[in-house]
C-alpha cells in the first residue's frame, strides 16, 4: 500500500536495482555451487568462477555420490545420506511426539511442577550446547548409548524438546478452553482429549514442527560428530570429512558436488513447504 | 483449594505424561549443566576427577591466548553479524513491502540460504573466497591484477569471511520476519501518515520501526543464540584458522574435549559461555516478564 | 427429586473473592436464569455447578445426590457454551455421538439417540457435515443436539446466544423455550441479556460482585425488584431513581415534596431516612392527559423516538427523569410540563442499605 505503483520513477529502478543486486548475492553461491559441480578439473584451474561450464558433465555428482573418499573408505556421499536418513525419520517422529504430549500436557491441564518445567526447556533455547556435552557423552557411554543409532536419536529428542513443547504449547493455549470444557463434560480424559479432540486440530501445527525438525536434524553437525558414532555419521558430518580429506589432489567440483547433495533434501523442504517454512521459524522463535 | 480431588484421574495422566520431559529438564538439562560446572572446579585431564582446585581453571582459561582470541572473534563476529542482518534484513523487507514485482520470487531467493546448514554455507563460501582459484581468480582474469582477494587466509581478516557468510546466511530469515510485522500493521496508520503528508521514508523511520520492537527482539534473540553456538561454520570455512585467527569458543570447548583431553579447561570454558548468556539474558527476560505483568494491569 | 440444590458456595482466586456464600435452589423442570453484569459470578458459579472450576466451599447437590466432588461427566449434566465449543474435526454426528460414545454406550442406542436430537433440532440434512460448513444458527442447534442426546438430568447453558445475529436470536429464543416445554427440561442458562431472561426464566437469579441480589420470577423481579442494583439492572429503558429524604409521608427531592402515599411499604419508614424513589418510565404520564398520580412541575428537555414509544426526557430540579410515551402524542410535547408519577407501582430504597423499603 505505500508508495505509488505504476510509474518507473528514479526511486522505482533504485529499489528494483538494489533487490537485484541483493537477489545476485544470496544466488551466488549457488550458482557456483551449481557450475562448479558440473566442470571438470582442468577447466576449474582454467576458468573463472562464474564461467558456465564448456562441455556439463555429472561425472562429479556420480563420483561424490558413490566413491568419493573419506581416509580410507570410498564409498561416497551415499553413506552419509542413508545415515541421515536413518536417523531423521524416527528422530521427528519421536520429537515430535513428545513435545506434543508435553506442550497438550502444559497448555490445558497445568500439573504439578508444570511452570518449572516450562522455565526450565524455555531458558535452555538460550544456553550453548557445548555445556551439556560432556556429561552427556558419559551418560551415554554409563548407558551404551554412545556411538548408536538410538543414542543419536534420544539426542535429537532431548535437544528438540524445548522448541517442540513451545510450539505445542502455544498452539493447544490458543484453543478455545470452552472446547476442552465440552469435552470434560462429555466424559473424555487425557488420553482421549488429546487422540480424537486435539490432535485432529493440531495438524497445521504438526506440519510446521515436521518443517522445523527435518531442517533442523538433516543440517544437525554437532550432535551426529559426537553421538551417532563413525559407522553412523550423518550426511553433514560426512561431507566435511570428504571435503578435509587430504589424499591426492583436491577436487572442487567433486566437493561442490557433495555440498549440493547435502543441501538437496533441506532445500527440498524450503521449496515444497513455501510459506509454511517462515511459520515455522516464527512459531519457534516466538517466546512465552 | 478443597475439590483439587476432581480432576484427579485425568490430572494423573498429565503427569504421567510429563515425565520424559521433567526427566529430560532435570537429568540432562539441570544435571548436565551442575555437572559441567563441578567438572570445571577440578583438574581434570582426560577423565573427570574430584580434585577440587577451586577456580583456578578459569585463571589459565583466561591465560590461553587461544580463548581470547576466540571470544575476541565471537564478541566482533556477533556485534557486526547482528547489525548487519539486522540493517539488511529490515531494508529488504521495507523494500520487498513497496509493492515490487515478483515478490514470492525475491522472498525465497533471500531466505533459502537459511535452509541450509552451516557446513553447507561454509564449504561454499570457502569455494567462492578460495584464494588462488575463487573470487581473486576471477578478478584478475577481468583485469583487476591489483586485487589481492585472499581474506581466507589473512590472519587480520579471516574473521570477515566468517561475517560474509554469516549474513548471507541470516539476513534472509530476519527480511522474513520484519516483513511478517509490516504486514502485521494497521493500514490505517498509512493512511493516517499519507493524511498528513508525512514522507514515507520518515513513517517507516519513526513510525514503522519503533512499532516493529517485537520483531527486531524476535530476529536478535534468534541471531544471538545461533552466535552463541557458532562452531560449524568455522569449521567448515577454515577450522580455526590460519592459525588461531577464527577460533570461536564453541570450538575451544569441542577441541579441548574432544582432541586435547583437557576436560577441566573445556569445561571452565563452557561454564563462561553458560554465565555470560545468563547475564545478558536474565535480565531481558525479567524485564519482558516485568513489562508482560504491567500490561496484565 | 431432580434439581439442583447449592449451598454456601464460595471461590476465590487469592484475595479476590468472585463467589460469596451463594444458595441457590433450581426445582425439577424449572428454567433458572442467572443474570447480571459482566464479571459478576454468573458464569463461574455454572462453571461450578458443571464441575468445570474448582470451588474452595460449599456443597452441589444435583437431583438429590451430593456431587461436589465429582467429576464433571459424573454429574448427569450436559452444557451449551458460548462459542458452541464444537469439536471442529468431526461431524455433526460425530459430535453428537462422542460424549455417548465415551460412556460406552451400545452404538444402535448412539443412533438412535442421535436421529432423534438430529430431528427435533432439525439438523438432520447436516449431519455429515463439519462445523466450519455451518451457519451460526445450524451450529447452535448442533451444540444444543449435543446437550439434548445425553440422558442429563441437568442443562447448563453458557451465553449461548450471545454470538447469533438479533434476528437469529430471538428465533432460538423461542426454539430453547418450546424444548424447555416439550422435554421437561430443568435447565440453569447464564446470560447478560435482560430481555432473554425476562421471556426464558421461570425464576431469575441477578448477581452482583459474586453474590446473588435477588431469585424470583421475571415480573416479581420487575415489579418489587428487591435491591436498588436489581431495579437498575432489570428494565429498559432504566428505571428513575430519585434521591430525597423521607418526611411525613411524602419524600423530598430537592426540596420539591412528592407525597407517598401511595407506595406499598412493608413497614413504616422513619422520618429523616435517605430513600431513593425509583419510577419505572411506564409509571409516569402527562397531567394534562388525566395520568394517575402525583403531579409534579417539569421541563422538556429531548424526545428519543424509539418506534413503538418515544422516550421523553424532562428536567426536575436538577435530576433527569424518563418518560415512555406514545410518539404521535410526545411530538405535541414542549417547554414547561406537568408529569404525574403514578406510586401504586413504584418503588422506595433505603439510600444507606440500598435494599426495598
Amino acid at each position: 500500500m505505500r508508495g505509488q505503483s505504476g510509474a518507473f520513477s528514479p526511486v522505482r529502478l533504485g529499489i528494483y536495482g538494489f533487490l537485484l543486486i541483493s537477489a545476485a548475492f544470496f544466488l551466488l553461491p549457488l550458482y557456483v555451487m551449481v557450475v562448479t559441480s558440473l566442470k571438470s578439473m582442468p577447466e576449474i584451474r582454467e576458468g573463472n568462477l562464474l564461467a558456465l561450464p564448456g562441455a556439463p558433465s555429472a561425472a562429479a555428482w556420480i563420483k561424490a555420490w558413490s566413491t568419493a573418499c573419506t581416509g580410507l573408505t570410498c564409498n561416497g556421499i551415499q553413506v552419509g545420506f542413508w545415515n541421515s536418513v536413518t536417523i531423521l525419520v524416527p528422530s521427528v517422529a519421536v520429537s515430535i511426539s513428545v513435545g506434543a504430549v508435553t506442550g497438550y500436557a502444559l497448555s490445558l491441564w497445568r500439573p504439578r511442577g508444570a511452570a518449572l518445567l516450562f522455565g526450565i526447556l524455555m531458558s535452555v533455547a538460550f544456553v550453548p550446547y557445548q555445556v551439556f556435552l560432556f556429561p552427556l557423552v558419559r551418560m551415554f557411554s554409563y548407558v551404551g548409548l554412545n556411538s548408536t543409532l538410538l543414542g543419536i536419536i534420544v539426542i535429537h529428542t532431548i535437544f528438540g524438546l524445548p522448541t517442540m513443547t513451545l510450539i505445542f504449547r502455544n498452539y493447544f493455549a490458543s484453543v478455545p478452553i470452552e472446547l476442552f470444557k465440552a469435552a470434560r463434560v462429555d466424559g473424555a480424559g487425557f488420553w482421549r482429549i488429546f487422540g480424537s479432540i486435539m490432535l485432529p486440530m493440531a495438524v497445521p501445527i504438526i506440519v510446521v514442527a515436521m518443517i522445523l525438525q527435518t531442517t533442523g536434524i538433516w543440517n544437525d553437525f554437532i550432535f551426529g560428530l559426537v553421538f551417532a558414532g563413525r559407522e553412523n555419521f550423518p550426511m553433514t558430518v560426512q561431507l566435511n570429512n570428504i571435503v578435509n580429506s587430504t589424499q591426492g589432489e583436491r577436487e572442487y567440483n567433486v566437493d561442490m558436488a557433495a555440498t549440493m547433495l547435502t543441501a538437496l533434501v533441506p532445500l527440498a523442504v524450503y521449496f515444497i513447504s513455501g510459506r509454511w517454512f517462515v511459520r515455522g521459524i516464527a512459531a519457534g522463535a516466538v517466546k512465552g | 483449594m478443597r475439590f483439587n480431588l476432581r480432576f484427579v484421574s485425568g490430572r494423573i495422566a498429565a503427569q504421567v505424561a510429563l515425565l520424559p520431559a521433567m526427566l529430560i529438564a532435570l537429568t540432562v538439562f539441570c544435571g548436565a549443566t551442575g555437572w559441567t560446572v563441578w567438572i570445571s572446579l577440578t583438574n581434570s585431564r582426560m577423565l573427570p576427577n574430584t580434585n577440587f582446585i577451586g577456580l583456578r581453571q578459569y585463571g589459565s582459561l583466561f591465560a590461553n591466548e587461544r580463548w581470547i582470541v576466540s571470544v575476541q572473534n565471537l564478541a566482533l563476529f556477533g556485534a557486526l553479524f547482528i547489525v548487519i542482518s539486522l540493517a539488511l534484513g529490515f531494508l529488504l523487507a521495507v523494500l520487498i513491502d513497496q509493492r515490487v514485482r515478483a515478490e514470492d520470487l525475491l522472498r525465497s531467493m533471500f531466505l533459502y540460504p537459511f535452509s541450509m546448514s552451516f557446513i553447507v554455507t561454509g564449504l561454499a563460501w570457502r569455494w567462492i573466497l578460495d584464494p588462488t582459484l575463487g573470487i581473486s581468480k576471477l578478478a584478475h582474469d577481468l583485469g583487476f591484477e591489483a586485487i589481492q582477494f585472499d581474506w581466507l587466509v589473512r590472519q587480520d581478516r579471516v574473521i570477515f569471511t566468517l561475517l560474509a557468510a554469516g549474513v548471507w546466511h541470516a539476513a534472509g530469515l530476519v527480511m522474513a520476519i520484519m516483513l511478517a510485522g509490516l504486514r502485521g500493521i494497521d493500514q490505517e496508520i498509512w493512511k493516517a501518515t499519507r493524511i498528513e503528508g508525512i514522507p514515507a521514508w520518515r513513517t517507516y523511520l519513526f513510525v514503522v520501526l519503533p512499532m516493529l520492537k517485537g520483531s527486531f527482539a524476535t530476529a536478535t534473540i534468534l541471531m544471538a543464540t545461533s552466535v552463541v553456538r557458532l562452531y560449524d561454520l568455522s569449521v567448515a570455512m577454515t577450522n580455526g584458522g590460519p592459525g588461531i585467527a577464527s577460533e570461536v569458543p564453541a570450538k575451544f570447548v569441542m577441541d579441548n574435549l574432544f582432541e586435547r583431553q583437557n576436560i577441566g579447561l573445556a569445561t571452565a570454558a563452557a561454564t563462561s559461555m553458560l554465565v555470560t548468556v545468563v547475564a545478558v539474558v536474565a535480565p531481558l527476560l525479567y524485564w519482558q516478564s516485568r513489562s508482560a505483568e504491567r500490561a496484565a494491569r | 427429586m431432580a434439581g439442583v440444590r447449592v449451598s454456601a458456595l464460595s471461590k476465590s482466586y487469592g484475595a479476590l473473592s468472585v463467589l460469596r456464600d451463594i444458595d441457590l435452589e433450581v426445582a425439577e423442570g424449572e428454567f433458572t436464569v442467572l443474570l447480571g453484569p459482566s464479571g459478576c459470578g454468573k458464569s463461574t458459579l455454572l462453571n461450578a455447578i458443571a464441575g468445570l472450576d474448582d470451588i474452595n466451599d460449599g456443597t452441589i447437590m444435583i437431583g438429590g445426590e451430593d456431587v461436589t466432588a465429582r467429576e464433571p461427566s459424573k454429574r448427569g449434566i450436559a452444557m451449551v457454551f458460548q462459542s458452541y465449543a464444537l469439536y471442529p474435526t468431526m461431524t455433526v454426528r460425530g459430535n453428537l455421538s462422542f460424549g455417548l460414545k465415551v460412556k460406552g454406550r451400545p452404538r444402535a442406542e448412539i443412533e438412535k439417540r442421535v436421529a432423534w436430537a438430529a430431528e427435533l433440532l432439525q439438523i438432520t440434512p447436516q449431519l455429515d457435515r463439519k462445523p466450519g460448513q455451518m451457519s451460526g444458527g445450524q451450529r447452535q442447534r448442533v451444540a444444543i443436539g449435543r446437550a439434548l442426546v445425553q440422558d442429563a438430568r441437568l442443562f447448563l447453558f453458557d451465553e449461548p446466544l450471545s454470538n447469533l445475529d438479533a434476528k437469529l436470536r430471538t428465533e432460538m429464543r423461542v426454539e430453547i423455550k418450546k424444548l424447555h416445554k416439550e422435554l421437561g427440561l430443568t435447565i440453569v442458562y447464564v446470560t447478560h441479556d435482560q430481555i432473554e431472561a425476562m421471556t426464558l426464566a421461570t425464576r431469575i437469579a441477578v448477581m452482583q460482585g459474586g453474590r446473588i441480589e435477588q431469585y424470583a420470577a421475571p415480573d416479581e423481579l420487575y415489579e418489587r425488584p428487591e435491591t436498588l442494583f436489581v431495579a437498575g439492572f432489570v428494565g429498559a429503558p432504566a428505571m428513575n431513581f430519585l434521591p430525597g429524604i423521607w418526611r411525613a409521608g411524602a419524600v423530598e427531592v430537592d426540596g420539591i415534596r412528592i407525597p407517598a402515599g401511595a407506595l406499598d411499604l412493608r413497614a413504616p419508614v422513619a422520618d429523616g431516612t435517605s430513600v431513593v424513589l425509583g419510577v419505572r418510565p411506564e409509571h409516569i404520564g402527562l397531567a394534562e392527559d388525566g395520568a394517575p398520580g402525583e403531579a409534579i412541575a417539569t421541563t422538556m428537555q429531548f424526545m428519543e423516538p424509539m418506534g413503538a414509544d418515544t422516550l421523553g426526557w424532562f428536567a426536575m430540579g436538577g435530576h433527569r427523569l424518563s418518560v415512555r410515551l406514545a410518539p404521535q402524542r410526545a411530538r405535541a410535547v414542549a417547554g414547561a410540563t406537568t408529569l404525574a408519577l403514578d406510586l401504586r407501582l413504584a418503588s422506595l430504597f433505603d439510600a444507606t442499605t440500598e435494599r426495598r423499603l
